[in-house]
């Protein structure tokens, strides 16, 4: 730790060892001088509250009543199986008996005012309990505090009701926040996002997966990129190492490259040599061990050796070739 | 898929005889205005601030998502056709064809219709979508169609051309011209999943989904270490997967179990008849090197079962499990002739010979486990942590044989190349994470992750270890973050990750890393929101024979203006600034020791603004685009300009014409540039 500390000093992690200091003051006085505040718990019902049912919020909200019943949560109305029939707002609100009486904001719970694992905790009472939520311990937006709502909507109706679904719409709620990624994709070389054809969550699953970056996976448990690029799947009998213990960004910038094929060096040879330069008997020490000898018989001043997959043609894995030529 | 496109077309017309026309209601007006809204399309630049998810985030006192009010309309929707004009494509074709590819005539930009079923009949709702038909190179068909606690369908097709012949990829010194590596194909993805009784607590489910890819190209033949040959190809594959589970929902705890399986073919064929020279131009001793002819022929065969098995449960209220236990195993089956005569020679016996034949047969089985574990506790309701474990192992079996035959006349020499090997990858990771509420606007997050595993793989020919290369990989990652949000204005999050690794497997891997990730949201007044992002990646491997740094950092600034409620103006513009340096030991020309360095800096602008043309209601005049400008080791500029004008015709009717502007140049690569005006002319319609 502090070896990685002192590194952070000297390298650009400067401003994450003073973010960190400045938590670590935050946590320490806010445990040790004073007590905060206590945070703001999803208003708990006395035991008196009760529910009074859709039809009743129907009477004030009617507007959003009528827009509900097209919203895919319309079904918690009938749904016998959570135990909030009759009861769909009421499912999230919480019983609703006093705002009833009073008619007052704040004798009801807001999802939308509460803190995001709050409001999270409100969602996931139905929805942790589906598929669609095994990954989410290990996604970024369940751990950057991203509620269910910056991408959800509860209410409203139509066709993009609960969330996006057309692939402009969906690429432009991801954009809102990853404003860097999508500066990306103007590139030249980039999937087909801004054009439409493609959409964020082809490639990432917003609620988390197994692999890094929430990246989707297919037939169980492969990279989502072989979903699309089936012919680059194997088993190949001649595997690339690379493809299989870092994946596909090894060598690709997927979001958008200033280089031919999104590649990450704008010549091959670059991408190939910078892992390919471990001279037989030297020691790599225990850093870099794959990757073995240059092209030594090559001259590489020949524009002829500079793209090295004219030849090794096959280098996502070959079925007949050690050196992929086929 | 023109006969899909024609369902498409027809089904809303077949609804229509179903179902019966409600009485209008006097909400209706302002219901077809919410449900009209024009779709943007798919190239437009994202996200106005009025409907940013920023906005729910920083106005939760705001009318609880504005929803529209409900109508009774059986038909919703909107269809937009019209013509594409280009003007002449100036400089490079083929570039042209690689980064943009859009072609001129009829198009069907998009249709997308919802139509709900007054009588429920055979379903509640229908989606019906369509983008980019009319030989544009991205079409894409979407159906969904559900009926509640019955079923739901989905169907989903997208056509994705793949050009890619671009002259600084390729040798520019091959005879033929800048065409090595070059490609005209199509991929294809479509699916269909079927799930029952949705809703329910258990939930069957079917689905089927197809890739496939089929087009041509530009290979190369390569013989022995001494020329290549540009020959051309016929690339097709395609795979199938089915699967099928049930899904098992109830309030304590979800199990999902999927069985499914896939099979494979690729069956790409090369074929040459003609005097090809290759790219070598000097003889090989004394003779000249040539193809004559080369029959080469895939049959690639492949099929994989695998099972899936997910589990969720909520222990009580302060402790939840998640689980997922994958496994594949696919197979592969090779066969392989290629036939190929001319003038060669083999250096290493200096043999010269007329012809070749190889013959490759082979398998490959690679049994795959994956599982990930995870459990997330709350304590004393400030505190909440959060532990998952993760490991994913293949273990590769091939048997690949190598046959090969020098022909010399009548007589000929063999040789025959097989292994029988075994790969190894194991990978694990475990990760904690503490979450600590210290104020209700504070939220502080610790963690710490630890990687390791180990790989046993297929060394390259050259080797000195043998056939087989081993490494190890061992890492320690220190997490930090925060997330602040001192008012409904204001959010901050704060993302690091610092790490050291004693093992990795490649020069280039995450080595002694640092990443910070800070992403700061304000919203200054009802109409204008400012979003900065900043996020910096600085990995090192200072080991003498690599020393590899690298640091790549990206920030942007995006600004959403609304004012008025944007009646009349909306802007939205971003800008990115992005530079990535790197530079790596690497053993260069003729062994010789050299580095590697790598420098991109780039500007990236984006940008959209909405003008309601004064005493033309509803018409609005975009104007905007993007622009690209990168200095460094491969400068490149690429602008994409854009201007779009909408006028109603008509309460249902509008007319649609934009300009766009393609000019892309490469300093290092003049000859790659190209520039083209795109107009497009149609009308929409929405109902």
């Amino acid at each position: 730790m502090l070896r990685l500390l002192h590194n952070s000093m000297k390298k650009s992690g400067t401003l994450a060892v003073v973010c960190c200091a400045a938590a670590l003051l935050v946590t320490v006085k806010a445990g040790v001088a004073q007590e905060p505040a206590a945070p703001a718990a999803p208003p708990t019902p006395p035991a008196a509250l009760t529910f009074v049912g859709s039809t009743t919020c129907q009477g004030c909200h009617e507007d959003i009543f009528n827009a509900f019943q097209k919203n895919r949560h319309e079904a918690v109305e009938k749904d016998k199986k959570r135990g909030f029939e009759n009861n769909a707002c009421e499912s999230c609100h919480g019983p609703g008996s006093k705002h009833a009486d009073s008619a007052t904001a704040t004798d009801i719970r807001n999802p939308a005012r509460l803190k995001p694992a709050e409001t999270d905790k409100v969602c996931l009472t139905c929805h942790l309990n589906q598929p669609t939520h095994v990954g989410r311990l290990n996604g970024a937006h369940a751990k950057n505090q991203v509620s269910c709502v910056a991408c959800h909507s509860i209410h409203k109706n139509g066709p993009e009701g609960l969330v996006a679904r057309k692939p402009a719409d969906v690429n432009q709620q991801c954009a809102k926040c990853h404003a860097d990624v999508w500066a990306s994709f103007q590139k030249p070389y980039k999937h087909r996002v801004p054009e439409g054809a493609m959409t964020c969550v082809d490639c990432h699953n917003p609620h988390g997966t197994q692999l890094a970056r929430s990246i989707q996976t297919t037939n169980a448990n492969e990279p989502g990129c072989f979903k699309c690029h089936g012919d680059k799947r194997g088993p190949f009998t001649f595997e690339h190492a690379p493809v299989r213990l870092e994946g596909c960004g090894t060598c690709h910038q997927p979001h958008g490259s200033s280089n031919p094929r999104m590649l990450t060096r704008p010549e091959v040879r670059f991408v190939c040599m910078e892992c390919h330069s471990n001279l037989p008997g030297t020691s790599v020490a225990a850093k870099g061990t794959i990757g073995t000898t240059p092209p030594g018989l090559h001259d590489l001043r020949s524009p002829r050796f500079q793209n090295c997959n004219v030849c090794h043609q096959k280098v996502h894995g070959s079925y007949v070739s050690r050196d992929f030529l086929k | 898929m023109r006969p899909l496109l024609a369902l498409l077309l027809i089904l809303p017309v077949l609804a229509a005889g179903q179902a019966v026309e409600p009485p209008k209601t006097e909400g209706q007006a302002a219901t077809k205005a919410a449900d009209q809204a024009p779709a943007k399309p798919a190239d437009q630049a994202p996200a106005k601030p009025a409907d940013a998810p920023a906005a729910a985030d920083a106005k939760p006192e705001a009318k609880a998502d504005s929803p529209a009010p409900s109508t009774e309309q059986w038909l919703t929707g909107e269809f937009e056709f019209g013509y594409r004009w280009l003007t002449d494509i100036r400089g490079n074709f083929p570039e042209y064809r690689s980064v943009v590819n859009l072609g001129e005539g009829p198009k069907l930009t998009s249709f997308d219709f919802t139509i709900h079923d007054p009588h429920k009949r055979l379903f509640d709702r229908l989606d019906l979508r369509a983008y980019g038909w009319g030989g544009d190179p991205y079409n894409t068909a979407h159906v969904m169609a559900r009926k509640a606690a019955i079923y739901e369908l989905n169907f989903d097709y997208r056509n994705i051309d793949y050009f890619n012949a671009i002259p600084s990829f390729a040798n520019p010194r091959v005879p033929l011209g800048f065409n090595e590596q070059a490609f005209d194909t199509h991929r294809r993805n479509m699916s269909f999943t079927l799930d029952l009784r949705p809703g329910t607590h258990i939930i069957p489910y079917l689905a089927f989904e197809r890739n496939s890819g089929y087009g041509h190209g530009i290979d190369t033949w390569v013989q022995d270490s001494n020329n290549e040959f540009a020959v051309p190809i016929l690339l097709r594959d395609s795979t199938n997967n089915f699967r099928g589970g049930v899904r098992f929902e109830y309030n304590r705890f979800h199990v999902t179990l999927e069985q499914g399986g896939t099979t494979f073919k690729d069956d790409d064929q090369s074929y040459w008849n003609g005097v090809n020279l290759g790219d070598r131009t000097t003889p090989v001793l004394g003779q000249t090197s040539l193809l004559s002819g080369l029959a080469q022929s895939y049959g690639i065969r492949g099929t994989s079962v695998y099972t899936k098995v997910l589990a969720t449960a909520r222990l009580n209220d302060h402790f939840n499990f998640f689980g997922q236990f994958l496994f594949s195993e696919p197979k592969t089956d090779v066969h392989f002739s290629e036939l190929a005569y001319g003038n060669f020679a083999a250096l290493s016996s200096l043999l010269f010979y007329s012809g070749q034949q190889t013959t490759g047969t082979g398998a490959a089985n690679q049994p795959h486990t994956s599982a990930n574990l995870g459990f997330e506790g709350r304590f004393f309701n400030r505190l909440r942590f959060v532990n998952t474990w993760t490991s994913d192992a293949y273990h590769d079996a091939a048997s690949p044989v190598i046959a090969t035959q020098l022909i010399q006349g009548a007589s000929s020499t063999a040789t025959v190349n097989a292994l029988n090997y075994t790969q190894r990858v194991n990978y694990f990771q475990n990760q904690f994470d503490l979450f600590f509420d210290v104020t209700s606007k504070l939220v502080l997050r610790g963690g710490y992750r630890r990687v390791w595993g180990d790989a046993t793989v297929l060394a390259g020919q050259l080797s000195q270890t043998g056939s087989l290369v081993s490494g190890e990989l061992s890492r320690n990652v220190a997490l930090a973050g925060l997330s602040f949000r001192p008012s409904e204005k204001l959010s901050v999050n704060l993302d690091y990750e610092g790490a050291s690794s004693d093992r990795i497997y490649f020069r280039t891997s995450l080595n002694d890393y640092h990443k910070v990730r800070a992403r700061a949201r304000y919203q200054l007044n009802t109409s204008l929101m400012l979003q900065a992002n900043f996020q910096v990646l600085n990995n090192q491997n200072p080991a003498p024979d690599i020393r590899y740094d690298f640091e790549s950092r990206d920030n942007s600034l995006s600004l959403y203006w609304t004012p008025a409620a944007a009646k009349r103006i909306t802007v939205m513009g971003e800008y990115d600034r992005s530079t990535l340096t790197s530079s790596i030991s690497y053993l260069g020309i003729f062994l010789a020791p050299s580095t590697s360095t790598y420098l991109d800096r780039s500007h990236i602008a984006t940008s959209a603004i909405d003008f309601a043309l004064p005493g033309l209601s509803g018409a609005k005049l975009t104007a905007g685009g993007s622009l690209v400008v990168s200095a460094g080791t491969r400068p490149t500029r690429y602008y994409q300009p854009l201007a779009r004008l909408s006028l109603p015709l008509h309460k249902h009717v509008s007319w649609n014409t934009e300009w766009k502007w393609y000019g892309f140049g490469e300093q290092l690569y003049a000859f790659e540039s190209f520039r083209t005006h795109v107009f497009m002319t149609g009308l929409k319609v929405t109902r």
